[in-house]
């Protein structure tokens, strides 16, 4: 399932969630480095979503803190919220 | 510093950003931080680095129109370069430079524009994340990355628009949505020339003047070395690997 959302004061952001759990974030936000996506990517396709949107976007903000990133336009508490509405 | 001023030249699409690549090589390894001016040959789409092609560019149609379409190195969102309906610049510097905080280093770079708008009489305004809006309305879109601690900041002057090729160009999903967006577009999008009779070089020659204030210039060309990596870039970026990324 694909969920698109125009973030409040930020940009467009859409994730998409495919069997066998392929998840692809698309839209006209920013991030760098930009593989900071991927890694955000692969991280969604193996967290278990019982955890809750609170730990998703801990776990999130984690490989932001990590990889010394940055996103402009959306969040890990974003991306989270929007990836559990995805994968409903 | 000296800061290199590369003069307006036009490319395709898939040269224009692997010359800023190339340039962003080069100020990596040392190269003088530079500012470029530039435009698109043919007109072109080009889409931010985490967009979908396929959901954002009618190919069929821009290869029916001999429009060029590439993926940026940056985020944000699709933007039609007309050949003649814009001028696009890109600031390639340590990032040292600059405000480390983003939306401050936007702000730095997009004051340059407010300023070269405000000497043709045109008032405009910072408009974060990355616009400049004139009357209300967006006349400057800007896209920034940072990587190998050199900031690339390329973006768009609207000179004029042809919202009815935009759109033809850019998906939407069906013809209602396309209409409306035209007249919403209409609504929150202007050009140069609706604030008056300003031909285009002069919008390039305040440009000029306002990007290199303050600034010690000198007028060069690309080096041998960034010639010689942009032609080998330009191969990806005119790849279906890296434009259909997403």
């Amino acid at each position: 399932m694909r969920i698109e959302e125009k973030i409040k004061g930020g940009k467009l952001v859409s994730i998409e969630v495919s069997d066998g759990r392929v998840v692809r974030i698309t839209g006209d936000f920013f991030a760098h480095p930009e593989e900071l996506i991927g890694l955000i990517e692969n991280e969604l396709s193996k967290i278990d979503p019982k955890i809750g949107e609170e730990n998703i976007a801990n776990a999130l903000e984690k490989i932001v803190k990590r990889e010394n990133g940055e996103m402009i336009g959306i969040s890990p508490t974003d991306l989270a919220r929007i990836f559990l509405k995805a994968i409903e | 510093m000296k800061w290199r001023v590369i003069d307006y030249t036009e490319n395709n699409a898939h040269m224009n950003m692997a010359i800023d690549e190339a340039v962003s090589e080069y100020v990596a390894k040392g190269g003088p931080p530079t500012i470029r001016f530039y435009g698109w040959k043919p007109s072109a789409v080009s889409i931010g680095y985490f967009q979908s092609l396929e959901r954002e560019v009618d190919i069929k149609k821009c290869d029916s129109e001999n429009v060029d379409f590439v993926r940026r190195r940056t985020g944000g969102g699709a933007v039609y370069h007309d050949n003649k309906g814009e001028i696009t610049y890109s600031v390639i510097a340590k990032e040292e430079i600059f405000p480390k905080d983003i939306i401050a280093s936007y702000k730095v770079i997009c004051s340059w524009i407010i300023n070269a708008l405000k000497s043709l009489e045109i008032e405009s305004e910072f408009k974060p994340i990355n616009d400049i809006i004139a009357g209300g309305k967006k006349i400057s879109g800007n896209a920034q990355t940072r990587r190998k601690g050199v900031l690339l900041q390329h973006g768009t002057i609207l000179y004029s628009l042809d919202l009815e090729k935009m759109f033809s160009l850019l998906k939407v999903s069906d013809e209602k949505i396309r209409d409306k967006m035209i007249v919403s577009s209409k609504e929150r999008v202007t050009c140069v020339t609706n604030f008056g009779n300003i031909e285009r070089d002069r919008l390039y020659r305040a440009m000029l003047a306002e990007f290199s204030k303050g600034k010690e210039v000198f007028f060069d060309s690309l080096s041998k070395e960034e010639i010689d990596m942009a032609i080998e870039l330009e191969k990806k970026y005119k790849s279906k690997e890296w434009n259909c990324l997403k």
